[in-house]
């Protein structure tokens, strides 16, 4: 569902290679939880707002992240060689959808925890992004009693 | 230290106001949890970013709602960016017009999409109003304090 209104511009750092992400920089000096192993996080999310909600909350529970605004900056970064443990892909992202970020992201033969959300949706938005490789979908907001489980997940399998 | 007092009162039966009467839900407490001593401004600052966002949005659904051929595809859209800011924050009436409003949308129902136009700015304003007081309050609080 491309928009041409464009909510996301500022703030976007543009890296030269036509994507952008936003380091996170700040890491917080006492999170919130901790975990065994380093665990990085990629947000995909065009809303300014819900990005930075997404990408602090993950920052707070122990998470090294980087956070984008478009599918195609998600995978010129994953190609560009960063490994993250769990990436999150808003479903009605501009140009290149959540479910066609996701399904471009799995054929590279990553295999990384993904999540799909969403503000709202109807039965078969979810359905559409699960069959395009996310693991599982969620509702926004974004929460901590969403995202510890899958953390926890991760932390424990790697 | 009267005023002190005073002022921390009116915070705590604001905050507690606005959360009863539904302004604001839990998530608003995340946003709170993620102001520290490295980003003692951060709720200002986000919340001044989601008046930004949600000023154009309000704009740019008012516009899309004036073409004689409404798009009601683009208007769902903003829509949705509008309900994923609301719920991040924790604008709960915000976040629950969008919904109704998406509903509308999607049965591509004009007259009702009008209203919830309404309700929305209406239900914006509201909580700005109250936001800003919110924020006056914690301000005079840390200028009193010093």
């Amino acid at each position: 569902m491309a928009s041409d209104t464009d909510y996301d511009s500022d703030g976007m750092r543009d890296n030269g290679n036509g994507g952008s992400s936003e380091g996170n920089g700040r890491r917080r000096r006492h999170p919130m939880m901790t975990w065994r192993n380093n665990l990085r996080a990629l947000v995909v999310d065009n809303g300014r707002i819900c990005r930075i909600m997404e990408s602090g909350l993950l920052d707070a529970y122990g998470v090294e992240v980087e956070a984008v605004g478009t599918g195609e900056a998600a995978v010129e970064l994953i190609a560009s060689g960063e490994t993250f443990d769990l990436i999150v892909i808003e479903m009605f992202l501009p140009f290149m959808s959540g479910p066609e970020t996701a399904r471009t992201i799995r054929e590279m033969g990553i295999t990384s925890k993904i999540l799909g959300i969403a503000p709202m949706y109807w039965e078969k938005d979810a359905q559409e992004f699960l069959a395009a490789g996310i693991d599982e979908f969620l509702e926004k907001p974004f929460t901590p009693e969403l995202f510890v489980p899958f953390l926890r997940e991760i932390d424990n399998q790697k | 230290m009267d005023v002190m007092i005073q002022l921390q009162r009116q915070l705590r039966e604001h905050s507690a106001f606005l959360r009863k009467e539904g302004y604001l839900d839990d998530q608003f407490e995340q946003l709170q949890k993620l102001q520290d001593e490295s980003s003692p401004d951060f709720v200002v600052e986000v919340v001044s970013i989601f008046f930004d966002d949600s000023e154009k949005l309000l704009n740019n659904l008012a516009k899309a709602l004036e073409q004689k051929a409404v798009d009601f595809k683009q208007v769902d859209a903003h829509v949705h960016q509008f309900k994923g800011s609301s719920a991040s924050i924790g604008a709960m009436r915000v976040k629950n017009v969008c919904i109704e409003f998406r509903n509308y949308c999607e049965a591509q129902n004009i007259e009702e999409c009008l209203t919830c136009m309404q309700k929305l700015q209406f239900e914006y304003s509201v909580l700005k109003n109250q936001l800003e007081y919110l924020f006056r309050l914690e301000q005079q609080i840390r200028a009193a304090g010093v």
